[in-house]
């Protein structure tokens, strides 16, 4: 608060003094009232009025600027009138009070909000665990079918497989902590488990898939890095184009470690590859294929933050798409 | 023959797991009463035990450890529950292996068998597949016929194994692509042609010019 924005706020409160005085000295002058005696009685009485303001106004900012860093040090902000220092006048007590009665109240919404959306959260677990067992027994029944229809309905399976997965790491993704297991895994066996989970797809799309130095150990949740892999594989395998290669390429950088998922498919536009990890964004290539949700990149994001993976994309149209994950060194893990 | 207990308690599975296993040449025992399974498993004296963790009344986590006491056999936890931590969970209480649904069933199958060939129960594999007239070694990656012997690379052996196990029947082109996907060797359609022609090639030079034939239209056949 600065003194200007003070006075104009107390503008009415100023003029009307002014005017009481001018009034006032005015009507001191046609009764009589020698100037003199008018200067001696107009300018203490000014100064005084002056005098109460600016104390008026340090008070205010200073207390202002207290409050604030009483906000500033909150982590959950809307506790703040539970946590500000005690006011001293009346009328500042009685907002206080109904500011402390909103907070309750908001608090009180936040955390019945937690608790559903953790129920929630509890319910799809549990739903994507139930519904996994209807999908194994179908995979199990389909073993006595013909070639091709085997084929095709294994492929289909294997799709809803993926919209499951996509679900249940969308709802962890919210409480990432509660499932992570950071520990030593060979980046071979993150691949192959990426692989093993979308290869009905990558088979059908005629993808081959080419790996080079994947035995290297990193840190970090293998279920999760799988994951993230498969949805990369995925979108490789969706956005192709003739003869589709994928390379899973594995190097050294300093301590830490680098995998690189390069495919030849369709790229991305340019002024597209700043959003494809928001949310719901589908690009020019999901579109016109169609069957696109926007999900799969930005759930990579976030699960790529949690576990400290680094996660960068470039791409060029008609070209293909190189995405790397840095995987972190074990001393940059931090612990959870 | 090894008995395999399979602890699972949708009947779809159960049942069809235990088709698959008695195809695989192996004695499924499934359990359909869930009350006092320790004491069934101790009767049957199985050589595995597929164990899920979400059983009626007990869980498999409890019933995990309750097994270790009363049989020898190795446990593998089949479950659709994914997280981490549970596998950690079955791992500390003797599991094991442990295999999340919905599984492949080639993955399966080969975890079942290495599980047993760790507990000395199953039989070593084979190092020398032959047929045909060739004789493959799976270790050397060579393969000889005629006193010759040629070096394999290991598509190519992947191939000529899957092809010799199956010596005499037609092998389509994408069950070859899917056998060889299984040993993770990630090829398509194209490149299983290339490897195919080198692979008749390096046959030809052993003297054995057209054992690889093709079948048009389904595939082919050793």
């Amino acid at each position: 608060m600065t003194f200007r924005e003070f006075l104009s706020d107390r503008l009415g409160r100023v003029a009307l003094l002014l005017l009481c005085l001018l009034l006032g000295g005015a009507f001191l002058l046609a009764t009589g009232t020698q100037p003199g005696v008018l200067a001696l009685l107009g300018i203490p009485l000014l100064l005084v009025f002056l005098g109460v303001q600016t104390a008026d106004f340090l008070r205010q900012r200073n207390r202002l600027r207290e409050l604030e860093a009483v906000l500033e040090g909150l982590d959950q902000k809307y506790l703040f009138a539970e946590c500000a220092p005690a006011p001293g006048d009346l009328y500042e007590r009685r907002l206080f009070d109904l500011c402390r009665r909103a907070g309750r109240a908001m608090a009180g919404a936040v955390s019945d909000a937690r608790a559903s959306q953790g129920e929630y959260r509890e319910y799809v677990e549990r739903w994507v665990h139930e519904v996994k067992t209807p999908v194994t027994a179908a995979r199990l029944i389909c073993r006595e079918l013909d070639g091709e229809t085997r084929r095709k309905l294994l492929a289909e399976l294997s799709q809803i497989e993926a919209h499951i997965e996509r679900a249940l790491f969308y709802a962890r993704a919210q409480s990432p902590e509660r499932d992570c297991l950071l520990r030593q895994v060979d980046l071979g066996e993150i691949a192959a488990r990426a692989i093993e989970t979308h290869r009905s797809l990558l088979i059908q799309q005629g993808v081959r898939v080419e790996t080079q130095g994947l035995d290297r150990p990193v840190y970090t949740d293998e279920k999760w890095a799988a994951f993230l892999l498969g949805q990369l594989l995925q979108n490789s395998a969706r956005y192709r184009r003739e003869e589709p290669v994928i390379t899973l390429t594995a190097r050294p950088l300093g301590k830490q470690t680098q995998l690189i998922i390069r495919d030849n498919g369709m790229g991305i536009p340019a002024w597209e590859l700043s959003r494809v990890f928001d949310r719901g964004f589908t690009g020019s290539n999901g579109r016109t294929r169609g069957s696109s949700t926007g999900m799969g990149l930005y759930l990579c994001k976030k699960l790529a933050g949690f576990l400290e993976l680094g996660l960068s994309i470039a791409s060029e149209e008609g070209e293909g798409t190189t995405v790397t994950l840095t995987f972190p060194s074990r001393e940059d893990l931090t612990e959870l | 023959m090894e008995k395999i207990l399979i602890i699972e308690d949708d009947p779809a599975i159960r049942e069809e797991l235990a088709l698959l296993l008695e195809n695989e040449g192996y004695a499924p025992l499934p359990v359909t009463d869930f009350t006092d399974v320790p004491t069934q498993a101790a009767d049957a004296r199985p050589d595995l035990v597929l164990l899920d963790i979400g059983l009626p009344g007990r869980d498999g986590f409890s019933l995990c450890a309750a097994l270790r006491k009363v049989t020898p056999a190795p446990v593998i936890f089949v479950t659709s529950r994914d997280s981490g931590l549970d596998e950690v969970r079955a791992l500390s209480l003797g599991g094991d292996d442990y295999i999340t649904k919905p599984y492949s069933i080639p993955v399966l199958l080969a975890r079942i068998k290495a599980v047993l060939r760790r507990r000395g129960g199953g039989s070593e594999p084979a190092d020398t597949l032959e047929a045909g007239g060739l004789r493959l070694s799976l270790t050397k990656g060579t393969v000889s016929a005629n006193g010759r012997t040629a070096q394999l690379t290991r598509n190519e052996h992947q191939i000529l194994a899957c092809l010799m196990e199956r010596a005499g029947k037609i092998v389509s082109r994408a069950d070859l692509v899917e056998t060889l996907w299984d040993s993770q060797i990630y090829i398509d359609d194209n490149t299983l042609s290339v490897n195919m022609t080198r692979l008749r090639g390096k046959l030809a030079e052993l003297g054995l010019a057209g054992a690889i034939k093709t079948r048009r239209g389904m595939g082919y056949q050793l």
